[in-house]
């Protein structure tokens, strides 16, 4: 029998970051990086003319946790969600597997190992992964109370959020920038405009997309990635609450790690452990509850002692793992910020420039509590304009990230229902284009005092050439007023007829006035010009 | 294999990012030499883009080329054709017939852009946008003429590009006809290009194909707009810009000007269908759309759009400003009653 010492000399295969090498890691790999693949294709073609909405919509229907606390909050069941159930079932067979082969958080957050430059990682204390759990339970007891701010932390809603705001429109800036340079070159203008129009349509926005505050939710992103500098996958093993729901699950899933009895305790196995929960001082045995099943220690064991087995047992119940007091914890916080978000000035009186999306009011009565909306970012995604923008203002703390209408930098397109057509959860409901076509988003009102004809006595009706009703809800009055060049004009002044107004904003977003439209879209329910 | 080191990484990138920067700075340079003479080749040349040699009517680009009022332009074509019967293939055929061909216009090996009015996405039938089968014929003679290339393009107010092109049916008729339906991006395409002979708007960004393109024929769809009265060839040359709500301030005028540099060989005023209220998007209300089975066709736009006025009720090709100040630039006629018009109707001529 090979010598302990004979056994860490020689080391184990490992490749030149340090992890280990073997078919399992291998297979393991291949599955991450073809549904890593997988998700960046589906958000690829999640905008119009792309994939139908029930196949874009699937990595959010696999949530179990988007899909649990949506259904107790809305008090609804979506057929859809049952898909779910496979998440579910995969991890009462293997447990936390979702979170080691598929996730792609926890894909992205493997390609980005950064070891510190002296090698040296300070994990927090083990009672840390407890946090996760009471996120979880916040999240649940707050969905009781109809709340659902705390799923902008959800893995799936983070990593499709951040490619929508931050990624992708960055993305865009960089491919734009090269090809600009390069176009400048007479002898590539020619190839370079014929990839941009192979290469748009496909994959980038016809214009540059803005989003707000996307430095803020690229920052988020940067955090949960930055956060591995402590101890890899910091994010799965302490924060993560879907980690959280499936790990409770993992502790009675059928298959479960096992050490055999020759073990001489080597500590390879426990060093290479992602989650770092092999334990030297249990016989190396670990939490299926934070066993992600990378199966790094299996191809690590020098002796091919590890193993994952079909056993059926309930798994030890650790220190972190929740319990009374995580319980009291959460209940109490939950029930707290409720209170405090009605509390709030904005569940008084919302925001006049919350804009929510075409009959998402009709669907959601309670707008600020916005019991539906799970925070996925889907009809951000979808919108072909940009208009739809992760709120962080306008719903205030309760409704941050959900969607809300910025005309400025987008308009709801008359012909477009993409939104309804491919929210995971109807809380932008499915209308057809009719119906959407007479949803009420808001109310357009000029501000005579910066509209060009009404202040500068020029003509400009940009707005009502822009108006796509049938019966246009800007109309003009032929107005004389004196000239800026002295004498008298007759001038369109626009007015708008507020009975026929669905405030789909493309006059704020074309209003050539600079900086705020001298037109702008308004909540239906603002206390204005009531 | 061997593996790249982060430090070969950084090297690489380090020289790929100089070279590319100091690209960018040389083409800087260059643009600031050239301030003074146009920055590029052709595109503020007055005449259309290529020498013009087999488009003797209409090489001109100005009006002084053109021939002057009650002079008779080459005895065998008209100034100007309508075809007024049958299926909106047989009208584009008919009246470039009697126009002596889209030969005449359309050089073998051209590269021809095809500018239809995409403006919003709805269905061809609410007449908003151009109709696809006269877009397609179109496609499909040029390349009977021998075009090289043929490309339809438009850039959308009211939706991505993407949407109005399926939406209006034109994509399956370009694409059915062998023409390729491009976008006008990506946006540093569009170059400031000054307009010599405007006299209120003195330059403008556009985009580039269309000032490099040897043949740019205007489709516009003849339709009511609220700003202008009428939105026919002048106003669908607004699709070749960037930034469009600036030029409401001056509309009538700048269109004129804005015609002053886009110079159309040929502007085919596709109405087979006419929105008369509600333009420019229309849309939701078959009512406004008026079938009449037309088609108008000739070389001058301001010909071409003037003529297209007497298809409204109670309008006048005076009525809309940018006819009347284009006609002042002396860029076109708009006293149709002295135009050699050839009318194709009723006896199916």
């Amino acid at each position: 029998m090979e010598s302990l010492k004979g056994i860490k000399k020689r080391g184990v295969k490992k490749n030149r970051k340090g992890q280990p090498e073997g078919p399992w890691v291998t297979a393991r790999k291949a599955v991450q990086y073809s549904t890593l693949l997988f998700f960046i294709v589906l958000f690829i073609w999640s905008q119009r003319d792309g994939w139908p909405a029930n196949v874009v919509d699937v990595p959010v229907r696999l949530d179990p946790l988007l899909m649990l606390s949506h259904l107790i909050a809305s008090r609804t069941f979506l057929a859809g969600s049952a898909l779910a159930l496979i998440v579910l079932l995969l991890t009462l067979v293997f447990g936390r597997a979702w979170c080691g082969w598929i996730c792609p958080l926890g894909t992205t957050l493997d390609l980005f190992p950064l070891r510190r430059r002296d090698g040296r990682r300070r994990a927090p204390a083990e009672g840390w992964r407890s946090v996760k759990y009471t996120l979880l339970l916040i999240i649940l007891v707050a969905a009781l109370f109809g709340n659902l701010t705390l799923l902008f932390l959800d893995p799936l809603t983070i990593w499709f959020r951040t490619m929508t705001v931050s990624i992708w429109p960055a993305a865009d800036q960089v491919i734009t920038a090269v090809e600009s340079v390069l176009y400048q070159a007479p002898i590539l203008a020619g190839p370079v405009s014929n990839l941009d129009q192979w290469l748009r349509p496909v994959l980038l926005p016809t214009s540059p997309a803005y989003y707000r505050d996307t430095l803020l939710f690229a920052g988020i992103f940067l955090g949960v990635i930055a956060l591995n500098l402590f101890a890899p996958r910091f994010w799965c093993r302490y924060l993560c609450p879907l980690g959280g729901l499936l790990g409770v699950l993992s502790k009675v899933a059928l298959f479960k790690r096992q050490v055999n009895e020759e073990c001489t305790g080597c500590v390879l196995c426990s060093e290479v452990c992602p989650t770092g929960t092999i334990d030297p001082a249990r016989g190396y045995r670990s939490d299926p509850g934070e066993c992600t099943l990378c199966m790094d220690c299996v191809e690590t064991c020098p002796r091919g002692l590890e193993a994952f087995k079909p056993a059926i047992s309930f798994a030890e119940w650790k220190e972190y793992d929740p319990g009374r007091r995580e319980a009291l914890v959460a209940i109490g916080t939950a029930a707290a910020a409720v209170a405090l978000f009605r509390s709030d000035l904005l569940a008084r009186r919302e925001s006049p420039f919350l804009l929510r999306p075409p009959g998402a009011r009709e669907n959601n009565p309670d707008v600020v509590a916005y019991t539906k909306c799970t925070r996925c970012g889907e009809c951000m995604r979808t919108c072909p304009t940009n208009a739809l923008q992760p709120s962080v203002f306008e719903s205030g703390v309760e409704g941050f990230g959900s969607p809300v209408l910025v005309m400025r930098l987008g308009f709801c397109d008359y012909s477009c229902n993409a939104c309804g057509q491919v929210c995971p959860v109807q809380a932008i409901p499915p209308l057809e284009l009719s119906e959407k076509r007479v949803q009420v988003i808001g109310r357009a009102i000029i501000d005579q005092n910066r509209c060009i004809p009404w202040s500068d006595h020029r003509p400009c009706v940009v707005c009502l050439e822009m108006c796509p009703l049938p019966q246009k809800a800007v109309q003009v009055e032929d107005t004389q007023v004196w000239s800026p060049d002295g004498g008298s004009v007759t001038l369109q002044m626009p007015h708008v007829v507020r009975e026929l107004c669905i405030g789909c904003g493309i006059c704020e977003y074309q209003c050539p006035v600079s900086g705020e439209a001298a037109i702008r879209v308004f909540s239906p329910q603002a206390p204005v010009q009531s | 294999m061997t593996r790249l080191s982060r430090r070969d990484f950084l090297k690489i990138s380090a020289i790929g990012v100089g070279s590319l920067t100091l690209g960018q700075f040389l083409s800087a340079c260059t643009q600031a030499l050239s301030t003074t003479p146009p920055p590029t080749a052709n595109p503020v040349s007055p005449a259309p883009p290529t020498s013009t040699p087999f488009a003797p009517v209409i090489q001109a680009s100005k009006a002084a080329a053109l021939p002057p009022t009650g002079t008779a332009p080459p005895p065998s074509y008209p100034d100007l054709v309508v075809a007024r019967i049958g299926e909106p293939e047989a009208l584009v055929r008919q009246a470039l017939a009697a126009l002596g061909g889209l030969g005449r216009f359309v050089p073998s090996g051209a590269n021809v852009i095809v500018k239809p009015n995409i403006c919003v996405a709805h269905p061809y039938q609410y007449a908003a946008t151009t109709n696809p089968w006269v877009v397609g014929t179109l496609v499909k003679m040029c390349f009977e003429a021998g075009a090289g290339s043929v490309r339809v393009m438009d850039y959308p107010f009211g939706c991505p590009a993407e949407e109005g092109y399926a939406t209006s049916g034109i994509r399956e008729q370009v694409e059915a006809a062998g023409g390729e339906m491009a976008y006008m991006t990506p946006l540093f395409k569009y170059v400031k290009t000054p307009i010599p002979d405007g006299v209120d708007l003195k330059e403008i960004e556009v985009y580039e194909d269309i000032l490099k393109a040897d043949v740019l024929i205007n489709v516009p769809i003849a339709k009511d707009h609220s700003s202008t009265r009428l939105t026919l060839g002048m106003k669908n040359l607004m699709g070749v810009i960037l930034n469009r709500n600036t030029m409401h301030v001056n509309l009538g005028q700048r269109i004129a000007d804005l015609t002053s540099l886009i110079r159309p060989r040929l502007t085919v005023v596709d109405a087979v269908r006419i929105l008369v209220a509600n333009g420019p998007s229309g849309g939701g209300d078959l009512n406004n759309v008026k079938k009449i089975d037309t088609v108008i066709v000739s070389p001058d736009i301001v010909a071409a759009d003037s003529y297209a006025t007497t298809l409204f009720e109670n309008i006048q090709p005076t009525d809309i400003q940018y006819i009347a100040k284009a006609a002042a630039m002396g860029l076109g006629r708009m006293d149709i009653q002295n135009l050699v018009v050839k009318d194709i109707s009723a006896a199916g001529g």
